[in-house]
């Protein structure tokens, strides 16, 4: 498998099928004498940050730790529970219960979800 | 039969999404400095446009994909990172020149300063994105989009002479003012050129669920659509070159613009040249809202249907209130709206190369379009324009900023 063209950047789907970020990094393991294996797909902003440069990536990753609302970022999920699905990257995980979905439920909790008619 | 009412709405979208306050501007300008010799220009951004907004579709329903989301998977997050701040930035001029459009109409009608207008119309118009479906926006503010018919009525009551607008369809020499020319052309084609309009033409290809078997829909709505809406453009041209230029109004105010029907309609003039910006700047000023929101959680792989409650995807929500709330305060500024439409135009044209070049990438590798991918005639006709727009964009554009030509 082609990996950097069959996963990476494409849409992660969780178990429902709702829209839960993009594959944003992969996490790979190497052992001498083994073939590297793909142990984590990451997602969030620091995994983006730090694709466009390192140190963004870490001053990101500072922003987070003092204002986040997810408490692990960068988000990994482990490759066991990737399902290969046709175009999409489907985990067999509850998107509403990750890290994915932190900053959506606080601005629909705190600011979204109070303004009248949403 | 329900796809050729589909056809038919689709039609009367794309010409609502085609014509607003940078195509009517710079069409207005061209025709009283030049008369008719900028035809060509208007023609030439409308044949690339037909291409570009055909292959939006064709993307989309062979691919079940947008652009956004087709080229942060095909070229990865950097690109996209760069492309999204760029467009960003343009886009944010664009919306905030099509705000002050709609003041500027309401000033027209009201004699009230069109800053005043700009916090009530952007509270009005996300009001409709927040309470709108998808199809309500595009098809509603689209189907009044036609009142613009009107530029083509007065073309027609003021008897120009047709020989002579046929022949500004052949590109020709500037006699005078050289500079001002070719600054005019370059705007005229990021006018008609718009990335943001073949982004949301592929979103709502998406939100309407199209597959392959509406190639042939989309066939027909990019070509009527997008001819209709540059023949609409033309005639703006046509009415300034009778109107302005034997009087000598140079279209440097915004407010000479009022006077672009007078001849045709009397009375009545100004009320439709109001009803005409407006409309056509609110349809233009949703879309760029939107397809900014679109872009954004496209790219990011958020959830992004219109047709699901602000609730649904809190995201988002608050990225398109906050573009209206950015959109407005460009206005509030106080940035002369007539400048800042022009050279949000020719940037736009500037910036073309950025999006589209990955696009053509995408429109020939047969993972996403398979065998609908682009032929040579598609590929040559984009690649000369947009290569035409470019050099024209980075020769002018700081000849218009620094004077000389």
């Amino acid at each position: 498998m082609n990996l950097a063209r069959d996963c990476l950047d494409k849409q992660l789907l969780d178990r429902h099928g709702r829209k839960m970020g993009r594959v944003d990094g992969l996490v790979m393991e190497l052992e001498e004498g083994a073939q590297p294996r793909i142990t984590f797909v990451e997602v969030g902003a620091v995994t983006q940050a730090a694709r466009l440069h390192p140190r963004l990536g870490r001053f990101v990753a500072a922003l987070a730790r003092r204002w986040g609302r997810a408490p692990n970022d960068p988000y990994r999920i482990p490759w066991a529970q990737v399902v290969p699905t046709g175009d999409d990257v489907t985990v067999g995980v509850e998107a509403e219960a990750t890290p994915a979905l932190a900053w959506e439920r606080w601005l629909r909790a705190h600011v979204v979800g109070r303004i009248p008619g949403a | 039969m329900k796809k050729v009412f589909e056809l038919a709405l689709g039609i009367v979208t794309s010409v609502g999404g085609f014509l607003e306050i940078g195509s009517i501007t710079t069409a207005a300008q061209a025709g009283a400095l030049f008369g008719y010799q900028l035809v060509w220009a208007i023609m030439l951004g409308g044949l690339c446009v037909i291409f570009l907004v055909e292959q939006a579709g064709r993307l989309a329903a062979s691919s079940r994909r947008t652009i956004p989301d087709a080229i942060r998977e095909r070229f990865g997050f950097e690109y996209y990172a760069v492309l999204l701040v760029v467009m960003a930035l343009v886009m944010l001029l664009v919306l905030g020149a099509e705000l002050g459009g709609i003041c500027i109409a309401l000033e027209f009608v009201t004699g009230i300063g069109y800053r005043w207008w700009a916090v009530p119309v952007a509270l009005v118009m996300w009001l409709i994105i927040w309470k709108g479906t998808f199809s309500f926006i595009e098809q509603g503010v689209s189907a009044l989009g036609l009142v613009t018919v009107c530029f083509i009525v007065a073309a027609f009551i003021l008897h120009p002479d047709w020989a002579r607008v046929a022949a500004g369809a052949l590109p020709t020499l500037p006699t005078h003012e050289r500079a001002r020319y070719w600054f005019i052309a370059v705007s005229i084609l990021g006018a008609s050129i718009t990335p943001y309009l073949m982004f949301f033409y592929s979103s709502g290809a998406i939100e309407d669920k199209w597959d392959e078997s509406y190639l042939g829909v989309n066939r027909i709505i990019a070509t009527v659509g997008m001819s209709f809406g540059s023949v609409i453009s033309i005639a703006v041209l046509v009415v300034a070159a009778l109107v302005f230029l034997p009087r000598g109004i140079r279209m440097e105010h915004y407010q000479e613009l009022a006077r672009l029907l007078t001849d045709a309609f009397g009375v009545w003039g100004v009320r439709l040249v109001a009803a005409s910006v407006g409309i056509a700047c609110l349809g233009a000023a949703l879309e760029i809202t939107l397809e900014m929101a679109y872009m954004i959680a496209q790219g990011f792989g958020w959830n992004w249907s219109k047709n699901q409650r602000p609730i649904a995807e809190a995201r988002f929500s608050l990225t398109y209130t906050i573009v209206v709330i950015l959109g407005a305060l460009v206005v509030v500024t106080g940035i002369d709206p007539l400048k800042l439409t022009v050279f949000s135009m020719a940037l736009t044209a500037a910036t073309l190369p950025l999006a589209i070049v990955p696009f053509l990438f995408l429109m020939n590798d047969e993972h996403y379009v398979g065998e609908h991918g682009n032929g040579w005639l598609s590929n040559t006709v984009v690649v000369v324009i947009i290569g035409l727009a470019f050099v024209l964009a980075v020769v002018t554009i700081p000849l218009e900023i620094f004077g000389g030509g």
